[in-house]
């Protein structure tokens, strides 16, 4: 038994799954679904569609190499049962499996992080200009408790006195 | 036959729903619809009286028109034996035009189940002729060839470049 993966969405296909496709040269096309199936036979390029692998790795979106990659790799020779070194695959494989779904969410996370850093800028710069929109100026100028210092504090410290104009 | 009513029938009512749906876009939208509902809702079915096949072995014929199936009341499915009317063939070659022979499917766009589950199917309809007692009359075959061969056509296997 092998698992293969789908030629469209990269995703392996479990046996009893899926349809495959033998061209008349020889070339065996594996769909996981109909949906990849039906995109393939669309003529559709795997590396245009969002939602594939293919288009994930090559944009970026996804993490392409890894140490933990290299144990997926195929490999045409067969193994002689042994029943030892099945037993240690087995326990080696849910381990690996642990290793590189980790690495691959703090790829993506670290991708995001540039966006969350950018959002928390633009909602002090926000803050800092716009306070009008919320409390008259003349109202701020008479009462300075009300107004936020003009120091770079801590993060920490900047949440709070943010919040203080709002629940006014 | 019911699966060409069932396609047509198919058709009609997306193209009804195509017309309920945009009755602004017109006429032209609704007929590129048909086309392509054409193009992906193809069904493929059984190789019957009538139809006519690739001939992918070096015995003369080039194509080869289907008069019986011998397995299936529906028609013949990959692996299945046929006979068949030589439509077209090389000049010189041991078969000759309007000879009928005996031929194995040996690719059908039709998918076919596999033991474990999957489904495979090919790009076109082949068939490779065989005499009476089912041994390949040619000597070479081209493109490949399932695995569904394995158990009754072990001489077509042995010839096959490629086995899918």
């Amino acid at each position: 038994m092998r698992l293969e993966k789908c030629w469209f969405c990269s995703s392996t296909i479990y046996p009893g799954r899926g349809i495959q496709f033998v061209r008349n040269d020889a070339k065996i096309f594996r769909f996981c679904r109909s949906k990849c199936h039906k995109n393939f036979k669309m003529k559709r390029n795997p590396r245009k569609v969002k939602w594939t692998k293919a288009y994930r790795r090559l944009h970026g979106k996804d993490m392409t190499q890894d140490s933990t990659f290299e144990f997926e790799r195929k490999r045409n020779r067969p193994e002689r049962y042994d029943r030892n070194l099945a037993e240690n695959t087995l326990k080696a494989i849910k381990k690996i499996d642990k290793i590189s779904s980790d690495r691959q969410k703090h790829h993506i996370s670290t991708r995001l992080n540039t966006g969350k850093v950018k959002k928390r800028k633009e909602a002090r710069n926000e803050l800092n200009q716009s306070i009008h929109m919320i409390k008259a100026p003349s109202a701020l100028k008479e009462d300075s408790s009300l107004t936020l210092p003009k120091i770079k504090v801590k993060v920490s410290q900047t949440l709070a006195e943010e919040n203080q104009p709002m629940e006014e | 036959m019911a699966a060409a009513l069932v396609s047509k029938c198919s058709r009609v009512g997306r193209s009804l729903l195509g017309g309920l749906g945009n009755n602004t876009s017109g006429l032209l939208s609704t007929s590129n619809e048909i086309m392509s509902n054409n193009f992906l809702s193809q069904q493929r079915t059984f190789i019957q009286m009538r139809t006519v096949l690739k001939v992918v072995d070096n015995s003369g014929a080039k194509k080869v028109m289907c008069i019986q199936s011998l397995k299936g009341k529906k028609g013949a499915r990959l692996g299945d034996t046929i006979v068949a009317s030589v439509k077209e063939a090389m000049p010189n070659g041991k078969v000759k035009k309007g000879k009928v022979v005996y031929g194995v499917v040996v690719r059908a766009a039709m998918q076919r189940g596999r033991v474990d589950g999957s489904e495979v199917k090919f790009d076109d309809n082949a068939v490779v002729l065989v005499d009476k007692q089912g041994q390949p009359i040619g000597t070479r075959v081209f493109g490949p060839v399932p695995h569904e061969l394995r158990k009754k056509h072990v001489k077509i296997l042995t010839l096959a470049q490629h086995i899918a």
